[in-house]
């Protein structure tokens, strides 16, 4: 329970965040802070349970008819995502009130940030998949909204629509998965899955290839894998505090996180390696490549994320024990130098008002201590030993000579993916702060303490837990890697240095001496922009543009086709669809037709009947709308009596006011409508009348059909014998209403509501003449 | 296009209690005879959308103390609340609450569902009124 309510504290504090912000201005992200950083301790107070073995289950009933139940699954790996999410939140929470000091938007901000949070929580931690899809989506979703945080300049709004769409389709095909996995193994459930060891039974199943490309479409879009990469650069127009948590650690670890979630089920063919790895291959190299060729800042961390990423799934896809432990060890080292190196970025950017790196040389001088955070974070990513990213970079190497089918070849990309993001490493995080000093459009300075205090942190905590390995390894890593790997009771051998001269350490040294030559030769690839440009332009970007484009025309094709405007065609369209659809329902069992046993016509039904049926024809018939109003007000009250005749009292009644509060409308309106003519052409009438005739009698004989079978036992019994002795109502069609079926109601009342804002605001709009200057 | 009737007026001055008072009725008696929420409310705002054609949108406007988007506010706020103590002894939401210790004339017993049924008749009110007095004030305003 204690764990439910920490999870679900974060969406109340989202939702109180407008107005904490509200009351307390500038202090609001100090206040908010505490949240991420209780939430932190109180997930570091785990570990200890965590470390020797099998998760932790926490469990709350939501909707148990359909297995929807909110259980929070922890082990290993959840606990890891859930330490990187707490604590750079933490430090996100403070930044961001200095980068975005003085706006108003600020409580919005904190609001969306924290539903982020919330989710991303939920997503890392959710046992069930279907809620694990729920707090996905909600990280789509609140990251739309965040990365659109200058929504005043359309390529913010462009990017974060670009964001939505890419990981919203791959979200969509996800659950499409989830939902035949759930099915295939018979339960929903993540533990379970694993306990149960449900890779043979998925495999057995025969749903095993469907099952995993749906997931992998919707990982590899979340985790911007190629050809999926786009949006994240893309997603650099953010504001800086967003990149730094949701574009480095967390959101877009999300898909990594889904794959070594569910690798001991989709893990169990060859096809889960030769689908992943080389995807992971091709991402790494696509980032470093595309990231070579920038000058902006963030850009180039953004390409390097996605390499970082790519990373991670070929890891994963690789997928033996030392694999999925560098993964683990690389995912963390990861989450800290960039966290770190996103926010020194800002911070330059902020202070500076540049993010080019060609006008920025020796910051150091101004702003030391985002200079020494960022400068620990960049040895850190360029593989620097005694930092965390040289740990998680030697073992990445140790996995790579490990893997036996085309080792060469993955070797190859390894390499120069590593010797191209030390490249990037010197570009991004050392080259603005050393050299000489260039003055800069802003005059620079350190800024505020909540503005440094995070890539101090973090580049702090790169360089630390570089000095205690064991702790690192028997506390977080191994437990994760176990995790991963669904064995509570693997041994996972510590991480340690190197002792001795070996092929990785080798490859290390490899790395650095070319990764120096790279950099130096770096601004021949930022100069190379006709090339980029013609790369781009049959890239995977111009494809969803295309896409993207063909779906608009689409869209404009098909609602200019229905939504022409002619309300007599659109009776026209609903009566002809209704009745094929009612054909195609009803024609395979028209065996189980038989016409019922119809009581005799009495004189009285009779009557009215032919009263409704004259009306009917007057309404049609006659040349005067007033009498036309009227004919239709006899059928109307006409049915209101056959109600009674037929001991329907409520219904009678009912009709009788509807019918009356149509005449008041008709009045209403009456002196609104253009003079009474006649359009129709008299073949138009003939076709009308067919239409209208046929589909009267489709409508009869559904009635009498519908009443003569009986595919299940009907349901009136139940109310009529309960009404009075669970209901405490003799009027059953009430109790149905208020009670048996309150929750339609309830829906019904919401649509009605809905119903009556868009007819009053149709009625109140007033349209103004367009302005030809505008258009 | 409303013009003054004499006749209109004086017996819809009359009539209105009478009216509302029925349509009140209605709702009360609706567990358990002919009635319930949803043709209170069409009487409820039928009544009102007479008092506003025998004397003019903005007195009918006048006469009710909440406007219709009003109504129908709390009309969805009464219908949910009417859910919520069943989920406080851990049933699922909307199941009916009873109070059997008291009866009263008409609806006999207190009960959530009744307080279900208020939403009801406040949103049917609610929205007619709106799309009658919306109808009405576009007509004025073209004139």
């Amino acid at each position: 329970m204690p764990f439910t309510a920490f999870i679900l504290s974060v969406f109340f504090f989202a939702a109180c965040a407008p107005f904490i912000h509200r009351a307390l201005g500038d202090r609001t992200g100090k206040a908010l802070a505490c949240v991420p950083l209780v939430l932190f301790a109180y997930f570091a107070s785990l570990l200890p349970a965590v470390s020797d073995g099998s998760g932790l289950l926490f469990s709350i009933g939501w909707v148990p008819i359909i297995d929807l139940d909110l259980n929070f699954f922890v082990d290993g790996l959840s606990l890891l995502f859930l330490l990187i999410i707490s604590l750079i939140g933490t430090l996100v929470v403070l930044y961001a009130q200095a980068y975005l000091k003085g706006s108003a938007k600020l409580g919005r901000f904190y609001l969306a940030l924290f539903i982020f949070m919330g989710a991303m929580l939920g997503v890392v931690s959710a046992d069930n998949i279907l809620a694990l899809f729920v707090f996905w989506e909600l990280t789509s979703i609140s990251s739309y909204l965040l990365i659109g945080y200058y929504h005043e300049k359309e390529n913010s709004r462009k990017a974060a629509l670009q964001a939505l769409l890419v990981t919203g389709t791959g979200g969509i095909v996800m659950l499409a998965g989830l939902i035949l996995l759930g099915n295939a193994v018979g339960t929903y459930s993540i533990s379970e899955m694993i306990a149960m060891n449900a890779g043979s039974l998925l495999l057995e199943s025969g749903y095993y290839l469907p099952v995993l490309i749906c997931l992998l479409i919707g990982a590899f879009t979340k985790s911007a894998q190629f050809p999926f990469h786009f949006w994240l650069p893309n997603a650099m127009e953010a504001p800086a505090p967003v990149s730094s948590f949701l574009h480095s650690a967390t959101m877009v670890k999300a898909g990594v996180f889904l794959l070594a979630r569910l690798f001991p089920i989709l893990a169990v063919d060859p096809l889960w390696f030769w689908i992943v790895t080389p995807v992971g291959a091709m991402t790494l190299l696509t980032g470093v490549w595309l990231g070579m060729g920038q000058s902006d800042l963030k850009k180039i961390l953004a390409y390097t994320t996605v390499a970082v990423l790519g990373t991670l799934v070929m890891l994963l896809g690789i997928g033996t024990e030392l694999a999925v432990k560098a993964a683990m060890a690389y995912l963390l080292a990861h989450a800290l130098y960039k966290g770190a190196l996103f926010m020194a970025s800002g911070a330059v950017d902020h202070e500076s008002g540049c993010r080019e790196v060609e006008l920025l040389s020796g910051l150091r001088k101004v702003m030391p201590k985002t200079a020494i955070g960022a400068g620990l974070a960049a040895l850190s990513m360029c593989g620097i030993p005694l930092l965390l990213g040289f740990l998680g970079k030697e073992y990445f190497y140790k996995a790579i000579l490990e893997a036996e089918i085309w080792g060469m070849l993955w070797l190859v990309v390894a390499v120069g993916g590593s010797v191209l993001m030390f490249a990037l490493a010197v570009t991004a995080g050392i080259r603005p702060y050393w050299g000489r000093y260039i003055e800069t459009p802003k005059h620079a300075h350190d800024g505020p303490w909540t503005l440094w205090i995070g890539p101090i942190v973090l580049g702090g905590l790169g360089l630390a837990l570089a000095f205690i390995p064991g702790w690192v390894s028997n506390g977080i890593i191994g437990p994760a890697t176990r995790g991963v790997i669904g064995d509570p009771l693997l041994e996972v051998a510590p991480l340690v240095y190197p002792k001795y001269i070996d092929q990785a350490l080798l490859l290390s040294i490899l790395t650095v001496i070319l990764g120096i030559v790279v950099f130096l030769l770096g601004k021949q690839f930022r100069g190379a922009k006709s090339l980029y440009q013609r790369l781009a332009a049959v890239g995977p970007e111009a494809i969803y543009f295309a896409k993207l484009k063909g779906m608009l025309a689409t869209a404009s094709w098909q609602t200019h086709l229905f939504q022409h405007g002619r309300l007599r065609y659109y009776v026209m369209t609903i009566a002809l669809f209704a009745m094929a659809l009612i054909a195609l329902a009803a024609y395979p069992a028209r065996h189980l037709f038989e016409l019922p046993a119809l009581t005799p016509i009495g004189i009285p039904e009779m009557m009215v009947c032919i009263v409704i049926i004259g009306a009917t024809f007057l309404a049609v018939m006659v040349k005067s709308r007033l009498a036309a109003i009227a004919a239709l007000g006899v059928v109307g009250l006409g049915i209101a009596l056959l109600f009674l005749i037929f001991s329907a009292i409520d219904l009678a009644l009912t009709q009788v006011l509807v019918e009356t509060l149509a005449v008041i409308l008709f009045v209403l309106a009456f002196f609104r409508l253009p003079k009474f003519t006649t359009f129709s052409k008299p073949w138009t009438i003939v076709r009308d009348t067919l239409i209208a005739t046929v589909f009267g009698i489709f409508m009869g004989g559904l009635a009498l059909f519908a009443y003569g079978t009986n595919f299940f036992d009907p349901i009136s019994s139940y109310f009529a014998e309960f009404s009075y002795t669970e209901a405490y109502g003799r009027n059953v069609v009430n109790v149905i209403l208020v009670d048996f079926r309150a929750i339609d109601t309830l829906g019904e009342l919401v649509v009605l509501a809905i119903a009556a804002v868009g007819v009053f605001a149709l009625l109140k709009l007033v349209i103004k003449p367009v302005d030809k200057e505008n258009k | 296009m409303i013009r003054e009737s004499i006749i209109l007026n004086s017996t819809t001055r009359f009539l209105i209690t009478l009216l509302i008072m029925f349509s009140f009725y209605l709702l009360l008696r609706g567990h358990n005879l002919p009635g319930g929420g949803f043709v209170g409310g069409l009487v409820g705002g039928a009544s009102f959308a007479l008092y506003g054609i025998a004397f003019g949108v903005q007195a009918a406007r006048n006469a009710v103390f909440l406007s219709p988007p009003q109504m129908i506010g709390w009309g969805l706020i009464a219908a949910l609340l009417s859910g919520l103590p069943a989920l406080l002894s851990n049933k699922p939401f909307l199941t009916g609450w009873w109070y059997h210790e008291l009866s009263v004339p008409i609806i006999e017993k207190f009960n959530t569902p009744l307080l279900f049924d208020i939403g009801v008749y406040l949103i049917v009110a609610g929205v007619t009124l709106n799309i009658i007095f919306a109808l009405a004030e576009a007509d004025l305003q073209e004139n």
